[in-house]
C-alpha cells in the first residue's frame, strides 16, 4: 500500500524555511502512511481537552491542598476555562482555517504546538500566583486556538493523500481526538498523585509536565507530516469514471462555500448529530445513577462514563470508514434514523430496568456522535472539492461550538423541569430522549435537502484546470 | 522507511492502547 510520488523535480524547494508548505512536500520514497500518525500525534494531544475535568477539583483546592480553604477558587470559576477553551476552539477553526490551508500542516501543527503546550505554562503560572485569569487566558484563549488550529491542521492533507479512502483518513485522526482523552485522564491523575507533596496537591507541576509533553508530542507530527505534490495519486488508483452525484471533482473557494445552502444543510447536520450525542454525554453518570436507582453504583456510573468514550473514539474511526463504501449522506442517514429509534426506545429500556439493553442503546448512540466528527471532512471534500476543505471545515466546527451549549442546556434543563412538575427521577429524562429524536429528525431533514453544489459557485480556476487536465 | 513507520506508528499506539486498557479497567465496574 506504499504511495509513490512521481518524480517532483520541476517542484520549487528553494528559499523557503523548514516551516514552509514548499518544505514539505514529500520526497519520491515517502509513504503515505505515516501522515495518519502524525495527524494522531497532534488530535491524541489535543483531545487532552475532554478529560479537562479531572483538574476541576483540585484546581478548588490550591490553597487548602487536601480541602478547600478560604480564597481557594470556586468550581464555577474553574469550570469557565474549559468553555473559553471550547470556545476559542471553534472560533480559532473558523478564522485561521484559511491561513492553515495557506502555510501547510507542518507551520500550522508547530503554532498548535507552541499555543496548546503554552497554553499549559501560562496556565502553570497562573497557578504559581494564583491568579485565574491567567488560566482563562493560558489553557482557555491560548491553549483553545491550539485546539482550533490542531483539529485541522491534518485534515486536508489527510484528504489530499487518501484520495482512495477520505472517511478511514480523517476518520483514524479525528479518532486520536477521542483517544486523547482517554490518554489524559489517568495521565493526570497519575502526574498529580507523583507531584502531590505536603505543600501543593500536584496541579502546578503536572501542568508544567502536560505542557512539555504535549509541545514534544504535536512537535513529531509536525516534523513527520509532508503533502503529496499537486498531481500525485496512489499507485494503481484511477479517479471513478463515472462520478457519483453528491461528490465534485471541481473545488469551492472557502469564501463561496460559507454562502451555499449546501453549506448550512451540513451545518444542521453536524449541529444536529453533535447536540444529541453531546448532552448524553456531559450526563451519562447522574443519569444511569437515576434511572437504575440502587443498581448502578458511583464507579460503575464512572465506567460507563469510560464505556461510553471508547465507543466515541471508535466510532469515529468505524463510521467515517464505512462512509467510503456507502456514501456520506447515507452514512448520516443511518445516524439519525438508527438514532431516532434507539432514543425513542430509552424511556422503554428504562421502565424494563434492563442496564444491559440501556448500555447497549448509548454506546451505539456515542459511536455516531464521534462517527458525526469523523465523516464530515469527507463529506465537505465530497461538496467543495480539497482546495479548501480544511478551511471549510473550520467554519462549519462552529456547529459544534453551538451544539456544545444546546445540548447539556436541554438535557439539564428539561430533567429540571420535570423534577419540579414532580416527575420521579428515574423518568425525568423520557421527554428529553423525545425532544433529542426530534432534533434528529431536523438533522434528518436537513441531510435529505443537500444536493450538489451549483457549477456556478466552481472555483473558476480550478474547473479549468481540472477541465485540461 | 519501515522502521521509521513502525516507531512511529508504536510512539502514537503505545499511549493510546494505554489509555483504552485503563478505560476498560474502569468500565469493567460497571459490570461487578
Amino acid at each position: 500500500m506504499a504511495a509513490r510520488i512521481p518524480d517532483q523535480s520541476s517542484e520549487s524547494l528553494g528559499g523557503s524555511g523548514f516551516l514552509d508548505r514548499q518544505h514539505t512536500i514529500a520526497s519520491r520514497d515517502y509513504n503515505r502512511f505515516l501522515v495518519p500518525p502524525a495527524a494522531l500525534a497532534v488530535h491524541l494531544s489535543i483531545g487532552q481537552a475532554y478529560a479537562f475535568s479531572t483538574f476541576n477539583l483540585p484546581l478548588t483546592k490550591l490553597l487548602g491542598v487536601s480541602q478547600s480553604a478560604p480564597g481557594d477558587w470556586k468550581l464555577a470559576q474553574v469550570g469557565w476555562i474549559f468553555s473559553i477553551g471550547i470556545l476559542f476552539l471553534g472560533a480559532s477553526a473558523a478564522v485561521f482555517g484559511h491561513w492553515v490551508e495557506r502555510v501547510g500542516p507542518r507551520r500550522a501543527m508547530f503554532t498548535a504546538a507552541l499555543c496548546f503546550g503554552g497554553g499549559f505554562f501560562v496556565s502553570a503560572v497562573g497557578i504559581h500566583l494564583h491568579q485565574i485569569w491567567l488560566l482563562y487566558l493560558g489553557y482557555g484563549v491560548l491553549g483553545g486556538c491550539g485546539l482550533g488550529i490542531g483539529y485541522i491542521s491534518p485534515v486536508s492533507t489527510l484528504i489530499k493523500w487518501f484520495p482512495d479512502r477520505p472517511g478511514m483518513a480523517t476518520g483514524m485522526a479525528i479518532m486520536g481526538f477521542g483517544g486523547g482523552a482517554l490518554i489524559a485522564a489517568p495521565l493526570s491523575l497519575l502526574l498529580m498523585e507523583h507531584f502531590k507533596s505536603a505543600a501543593s496537591n500536584g496541579v502546578l507541576e503536572t501542568f508544567v509536565a502536560m505542557g512539555a509533553i504535549y509541545l514534544l508530542f504535536i512537535m513529531i507530527g509536525a516534523l513527520v507530516v509532508r503533502i503529496p505534490p499537486a498531481d500525485w495519486k496512489p499507485a494503481g488508483w484511477t479517479a471513478p469514471t463515472q462520478p457519483k452525484k453528491l461528490v465534485t471533482s471541481a473545488h469551492v473557494d472557502v469564501d463561496t462555500a460559507w454562502r451555499t445552502p449546501q453549506f448550512w444543510l451540513l451545518w444542521g447536520v453536524l449541529c444536529m448529530n453533535v447536540t444529541a450525542g453531546i448532552g448524553v454525554l456531559g450526563q451519562a453518570s447522574p443519569m444511569i445513577q437515576e434511572m437504575f436507582s440502587g443498581r448502578v453504583s458511583p464507579a460503575g456510573a464512572a465506567g460507563f462514563v469510560g464505556l461510553l468514550s471508547l465507543f466515541n473514539m471508535g466510532g469515529r474511526f468505524f463510521w467515517a470508514s464505512i462512509s467510503d463504501y456507502i456514501g456520506r449522506k447515507n452514512t448520516y442517514f443511518v445516524f439519525f434514523l438508527l438514532g431516532i429509534v434507539l432514543y425513542a426506545a430509552v424511556p422503554t429500556i428504562g421502565r424494563l430496568g434492563s442496564v444491559s439493553l440501556f448500555v447497549a442503546a448509548f454506546v451505539v448512540i456515542l459511536s455516531m456522535y464521534g462517527g458525526g466528527f469523523a465523516t464530515i471532512p469527507a463529506y465537505l471534500r465530497d461538496m467543495f472539492g480539497t482546495m479548501h476543505v480544511g478551511a471549510i471545515h473550520g467554519r462549519l466546527l462552529t456547529a459544534w461550538s453551538a451544539a456544545g451549549v444546546l445540548g447539556p442546556v436541554l438535557v439539564n434543563y428539561i430533567r429540571q423541569f420535570q423534577i419540579d412538575s414532580g416527575v420521579p427521577k428515574a423518568q425525568a429524562y423520557s421527554v428529553t430522549m423525545y425532544i433529542m429524536c426530534g432534533m434528529l429528525f431536523i438533522g434528518f431533514l436537513c441531510n435529505a435537502a443537500i444536493r450538489a453544489v451549483e457549477e456556478r459557485h466552481h472555483y473558476r480556476e480550478a474547473m479549468q484546470g481540472s477541465q485540461t487536465g | 522507511m519501515k522502521v521509521r513507520m513502525t516507531i512511529l506508528w508504536l510512539v502514537v499506539g503505545i499511549p493510546l492502547a494505554w489509555g483504552v486498557a485503563k478505560t476498560l479497567q474502569n468500565a469493567l465496574k460497571l459490570f461487578q
